[in-house]
């Protein structure tokens, strides 16, 4: 009865930590993949209900997605220009850390996914939030630094639940 | 040479007695008089034979359109002025076309025997007597509006058109533009989308601008310009503005969305108001501007339709046509920066026709860093809430009157028929005539359905 009972309060970190582990790294690998979106315009044939085109001829343009390595943006071009005015980051470091940016999200965002190294792998995901959080509170972006303490903030949780991981590819 | 008067010829076989008795024959409606007429004129395979009557500001804007059309082969010229003339001449020889020019239509009648169709863009009050000797003598006629500058000249066309069986086109080009079949035919036929038409209105501003001049050089005699009933050089140059020659702006920019007024109501007004008045030109005859409302019988109810023209001002939110409903408002204008869709809070969803790409979703301008005015709050209790913004996704990836005339060349191949033969643009010409009659009478005008009937 009592075994019993442990076990079944020993699930609910489990359960927790997957959760954040799923959370975590869906979120991280997916914005890293958008970083790598783009959309395009195309004119096609406006088509009427029997799906021929149109009588009058008409073209419509029509927005579409797409993903393709040269569509690789790291931030959008507008915040680009406001850390470019910032003193205190310089070009060097921004454009090393532009270039590997979406990578890095993609890469932490898959090992917490598959729990590959989870600690060490949490602990980096944080630490990029928080280089994320140094460029928002220069530009006072506080809405963003807001959001990114949120990130932070379950990443130190999910670290503090290391110790009911399971479901791993790696035992750290 | 003065006007000849329009008289009717001999009457032969009408265009719809032809089309009736082709179809009875188990020939196809649209291809078989067309073709048959076509084939008269003895054209080699597509191309077809292109006389142009006038080549002032419109005829170059035709010429320039034609010009990008394949199988339009240019064979003569035709203007008073041997300025305008020879530039015709010259530029079409640049382009490819060695033509014959002629001083006038009915020396060009005389000589040109391989014409197939003509082209007139002159001054409104010689379209009448041009138009009318053109289809007589033969020729598919594509006339600019204004038809005429008086409605027994408007009617003379109509009657000889179906006198002669001949194709004649007016120019207003909005009737082949596919932003605005498509927005016709599509949103507000099959989709409905504004619900029941209440209100439409229209205007079409422009800025303060000079009179036109010409090099001292090329001025025209006046035995010259009497000839052809102009009384001086500037009259001539400036024949929009006295009423001996043209309608004044509410005949040159009106009638082009007096006429969208009437197309997309598909009916004609039942009566009009208006006011207007020559303002501030000095030695104009038509006035500055004029504000006109039309009332619209349609078949949920009334719709006013308010419509103005001004040329004193700024561009002033530019030329468009708005049209609003229960359920929504679409502003349409040839500027696509000025077409805008707009649905009311209230109206069942659009998604079903924007994934059809009738229509498109506005994105949302980006909220600035320091916007804290909250834009979209309301500042009166008794505002309706902000609506919905949609776009016209069609695109026109040519000149502007070039579709309006690619179907009058595909009418005259026998492929298809005019988008606005000259008995329906005799509709708008006389809810413009009547707006006229409107303003300088100041009163209340009514409309008869037999009036819009040549």
């Amino acid at each position: 009865m009592t075994e019993s009972t442990n076990t079944q309060s020993d699930c609910g970190p489990t359960l927790g930590v997957l959760l954040l582990r799923a959370w975590l790294g869906v979120r991280a690998v997916l914005t890293g993949i958008e970083k790598f979106s783009d959309t395009r315009t195309l004119q096609v044939p406006l088509l009427d209900a029997a799906g021929k085109p149109d009588s009058s001829g008409a073209v419509v343009e029509v927005t579409q997605k797409f993903y393709s390595l040269h569509s690789y943006h790291a931030i959008p071009d507008s915040m680009k220009d406001k850390f470019a005015q910032e003193p205190l980051l310089p070009s060097l470091l921004t454009t090393s850390y532009y270039a590997v940016l979406g990578w890095a999200l993609i890469a932490l965002g898959i090992a917490v996914l598959l729990g590959l190294w989870t600690r060490a792998s949490l602990f980096l995901m944080g630490l990029l939030y928080v280089s994320l959080t140094v460029g928002l509170i220069l530009i006072k972006q506080d809405a963003g630094v807001a959001w990114l303490a949120i990130h932070v903030a379950l990443i130190a949780v999910a670290l503090s639940l290391c110790r009911h991981n399971r479901f791993t590819l790696t035992r750290s | 040479m003065s006007p000849r008067d329009p008289s009717p010829g001999a009457v032969g076989l009408g265009r719809r007695r032809f089309l009736k008795t082709a179809t009875a024959a188990g020939i196809s409606m649209a291809l078989a008089p067309l073709r048959s007429a076509y084939g008269q004129a003895g054209a080699p395979g597509d191309a077809i034979n292109v006389a142009l009557v006038g080549l002032g500001a419109q005829g170059r804007v035709l010429m320039d359109a034609m010009l990008k059309i394949p199988g339009v082969r240019f064979v003569a010229v035709c203007d008073i002025w041997p300025y305008a003339r020879t530039y015709g001449q010259r530029y079409l020889k640049k382009n490819g076309f060695e033509v014959r020019a002629y001083e006038n239509h009915q020396d060009m009648l005389e000589k040109e025997r391989d014409v197939h169709a003509v082209i007139v863009a002159s001054p409104d009050f010689w379209h009448a007597p041009i138009t009318n000797d053109c289809l007589r003598a033969g020729h598919h006629v594509y006339c600019e509006k204004m038809m005429s500058n008086t409605i027994e000249g408007a009617r003379s066309m109509v009657r000889t058109m179906k006198e002669t069986g001949k194709l004649l086109q007016i120019g207003h080009q909005r009737r082949s533009n596919p932003r605005y079949l498509v927005a016709r035919n599509r949103l507000l036929g099959e989709a409905h989308l504004l619900g029941r038409i209440t209100a439409v209105n229209g205007q079409w501003n422009r800025a303060v601008s000079a009179d036109l001049g010409w090099p001292n050089h090329t001025a025209m005699t006046p035995e010259l310009l009497q000839r052809y009933g102009f009384a001086d050089m500037h009259q001539f140059r400036n024949w929009r503005w006295f009423k001996k020659y043209g309608g004044g702006p509410l005949s040159d920019l009106g009638a082009h969305q007096i006429d969208i007024f009437n197309w997309f109501l598909d009916t004609t007004p039942s009566t009009v108001i208006g006011s207007g008045g020559r303002d501030y030109y000095e030695g104009h005859e038509w006035l500055d501007n004029a504000m006109v409302i039309y009332e619209y019988r349609l078949p949920d109810g009334m719709a006013r339709a308010f419509y103005q023209v001004q040329t004193t001002t700024s561009a002033g939110g530019g030329y468009f046509e708005q049209f609003m409903g229960t359920e929504g408002t679409l502003r349409m204008s040839e500027n696509p920066k000025y077409t805008t869709i707009n649905r009311e809070a209230a109206a069942p969803p659009w998604d079903p026709w924007v994934s059809r790409h009738f229509l498109a979703p506005q994105k949302a301008p980006a909220k600035s860093d320091d916007d804290s005015s909250g834009g979209s709050e309301k500042v009166d209790a008794r505002e309706t809430a902000e609506l919905a913004g949609y776009y016209l996704p069609v695109i026109l990836t040519k000149a502007i009157h070039q579709p309006h005339l690619e179907n009058f060349f595909n009418a005259v191949r026998g492929k298809g028929a005019l988008n606005c033969p000259a008995d329906e643009a005799f509709k708008s010409e006389m809810a413009v005539f009547k707006a006229i009659e409107a303003v300088e009478s100041r009163s209340l005008v009514t409309c008869q359905p037999s009036d819009f009937t040549a």
